[in-house]
């Protein structure tokens, strides 16, 4: 009997070895990187020159304020804050709108509407980078923070209303009829029915975006030169030279950036599961 | 309290060449009536009661409540309530919210929501869930409360569409039960889809048993049951449902006769006029009807044939029997030494006989059909 428990167990270990390996070996994979970073934005370059691996004893928690204020983060972060919340939030109101006509109403031309807007996730950004710098230059849209929103928005939200529409196509019919019924109105409806039952697919989105933009380098690079006008990505670069990087404060830089998203990150996923049980279509 | 009028009422999907779900649908209920729509998959029921909630748009045909014409005015404004087979409850939203959802949306005022939402929670047996959002509640808690959406608008005309298929067997004859009592005690007018014949015959006033899009008969349950308009109600009604064999009419000396089977059975319900001009019919005769006749019975009126299988059902028995005009089945109230391959004779009660002409509606009889036969 015993052998036999013993048997069970191992085989049981066995069959989830694998998988603990894979996933100890993937957490280390995301980790470590991070913490490392994390432990170099507390030291100088000139200490990680010497040794890339050490602890950050003393830890250099000045660096911090230096970035902030002498280095010009607090203006990055602040634009990046703006760019990047108007952006994610414009996105969210025109890709749910968008999102719930195309699943719910019938009319000429909306598969034709959503044909056109998933084909614009294939293809890579890029291709129309130059494009839009025109277009931003013969609108004076050029360099403002305006543009850049506008461009963000435009380059998120064909995947918002992929996904939101996807979602919003799987709440049940019969809902938007016994709110018909009830008296709502189609907008009331959406306001509150697909708002609050899609909160899941809405908060997934809200995230993507956010990560996404946060990070975004290229079209920030190109279409804002204004020192002042840049994002915590653009503004990053100022500590690589030509032939000298300040790897210590670009450390430094990034953990500044990276805060937020973990902030977002941690307040919607716990939105997200809240919604998730809430909005339980049984 | 409301009449609901459908004066030959069309759907079709798809446009004006679109296939019609719905074709000629007439009818009237009346004030306070149940009115039950019965009929197989597919034929229609959802979308007559889809067009009276106004959540389809009518083709053709007129639809008043009340007296109103209704063809343009939006669902919201017919004061209707529908229970969905879903229940479509909003899940986000507790049992209380759900039920007042559509009252805040009119207006009412605060302290009378809060009086019928209590009321109506009380008589469905709601009040301890009032908190609880649909996804914490069993499968007869949320068809509760989808009844008590409905119940708390106190409209003028009740919508269900099959809102029992949802429930196992025991709750659902106890919800079919709590169904009657709750149209007796508001007296409101309902009705009420369903493909579930027992459903049909149990709770309603009247029935309207559908067929491929049209009405193939109205009436109240044991008058639609006893006196079917065609072969397809015949059958559709009943359960198992009635035997049908081709018949040859013959005239004959006492009156006419069907040969069926081989055998030759008087048609007594019907005189010589009735049956005036017709060779070839359909006779048909409920398994109920039929007595398995014991070797030493009188001379009567019987078809034979050879028993296929035996079916013990507790408290009844279905014989198959297989017959020179196919097979029948005869539903016996007792249990039976007969055992398959035996030659047996199956009794024909002349009095419960039916007929139907070629085009498989019934051949209008003169003397009523009789009631269920001791056998
Ligand atoms: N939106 C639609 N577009 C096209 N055809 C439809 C649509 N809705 C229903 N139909 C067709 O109309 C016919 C009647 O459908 P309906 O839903 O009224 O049937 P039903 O009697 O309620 O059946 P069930 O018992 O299965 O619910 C069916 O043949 C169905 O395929
Ligand atoms: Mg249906």
């Amino acid at each position: 009997m015993r052998e036999q428990g013993r048997g069970d167990r191992l085989t049981a270990l066995l069959r989830r070895g694998p998988l603990l390996a894979v996933l100890v070996l993937y957490t280390l994979y995301t980790t470590l990187p991070f913490l490392w970073v994390g432990a170099m934005s507390l030291r100088t370059t000139a200490e990680i020159s010497a040794d890339h691996y050490g602890l950050p004893s003393p830890a250099h928690w000045g660096k911090f304020r230096a970035a902030w204020v002498d280095s010009n983060f607090a203006g990055y972060f602040w634009n990046s804050t703006v760019v990047v919340v108007s952006a994610v939030a414009i996105v969210t109101v025109l890709g749910a709108m968008a999102a719930h006509a195309l699943a719910r109403y019938r009319f000429p031309g909306n598969r034709l509407i959503y044909f056109v807007l998933f084909s614009s996730i294939i293809f890579p950004p890029q291709i129309v980078l130059l494009s839009l710098f025109q277009i931003l230059v013969n609108y004076d849209l050029y360099n403002t923070r305006t543009g850049l929103v506008l461009v963000y928005v435009s380059l998120q939200l064909p995947l918002t209303v992929f996904i939101l529409e996807a979602f919003f196509a799987r709440i049940p019919q019969d809902l938007f009829e016994a709110a018909r019924i009830d008296g709502y109105t189609d907008f009331q409806i959406f306001l509150r029915i697909v708002v609050p039952v899609g909160m899941p697919a809405i908060v997934t989105t809200v995230i993507l975006n956010f990560v996404h933009l946060w990070n975004e380098y290229l079209f920030a690079v190109v279409l804002v030169s204004d020192e002042d006008l840049r994002t915590l990505p653009v503004g990053i670069q100022r500590f690589m030279g030509d032939y000298f990087q300040d790897i210590g404060m670009i450390a430094t830089g990034v953990m500044i950036a990276v805060i937020p998203v973990i902030v977002v990150y941690a307040f919607f996923s716990e939105k997200l599961i809240q919604g998730m049980t809430a909005g339980a279509v049984k | 309290m409301a009449t609901v009028q459908l004066q030959d009422v069309c759907k079709r999907y798809g446009g004006a060449g679109g296939l019609a779900a719905v074709q000629d649908v007439s009818l009237t209920v009346a004030d306070g009536e149940f009115m039950v729509l019965l009929g197989p998959s597919g034929c229609g029921k959802s979308t007559t009661l889809r067009m009276i909630a106004g959540l389809e748009s009518i083709s053709d045909g007129r639809l008043a409540i009340d007296g109103r014409p209704m063809n343009a005015v939006p669902a919201k404004d017919r004061d209707i309530a529908m229970v969905f087979q879903s229940y479509a409850l909003y899940p986000h939203m507790t049992v209380a919210d759900n039920l007042s959802f559509g009252l805040r949306r009119r207006g009412t005022p605060r302290a009378e929501i809060e009086r019928r939402v209590a009321a109506t929670a009380e008589m469905l047996g709601l009040t301890e869930y009032l908190a609880r959002r649909p996804a914490a509640l069993s499968g007869g808690q949320r068809q509760r409360v989808a009844l008590g959406r409905a119940i708390v608008r106190e409209p003028k005309v009740f919508l269900f569409d099959e809102p029992l298929s949802n429930l196992d067997a025991a709750l659902r004859v106890a919800t079919r039960n709590e169904l009657t009592r709750l149209h007796r005690r508001l007296g409101a007018t309902m009705i009420y889809v369903t493909h579930d014949q027992v459903e049909a015959m149990t709770m309603g006033s009247r029935i309207c048993v559908m067929n491929r899009g049209r009405i193939a008969q109205v009436g109240a349950p044991l008058e639609v049951y006893r006196n079917p308009a065609d072969t397809f109600v015949a059958r559709f009604l009943g359960s198992p449902p009635m035997n049908l064999l081709p018949a040859r009419l013959r005239r004959a000396a006492g009156g006419s006769v069907a040969l069926v089977a081989g055998a030759e059975l008087p048609l007594t319900r019907w005189s010589d006029a009735a049956l005036e001009g017709v060779a070839e019919a359909s006779f048909g005769i409920r398994p109920e009807e039929m007595l398995l006749l014991p070797p030493d019975a009188a001379p009567q009126p019987a078809i034979a044939g050879t028993v296929a299988s035996v079916e013990p059902l507790g408290a009844e028995t279905l014989l198959l029997v297989d017959t020179a005009g196919g097979e029948v089945t005869a539903r016996l109230h007792r249990d039976t030494a007969a055992r398959p391959g035996d030659a047996v004779r199956l009794g024909i009660p002349s009095a419960a006989a039916y007929l139907f002409g070629p085009d498989g509606r019934a051949i209008e009889a003169d003397r009523p059909a009789a009631g269920a036969a001791l056998n």
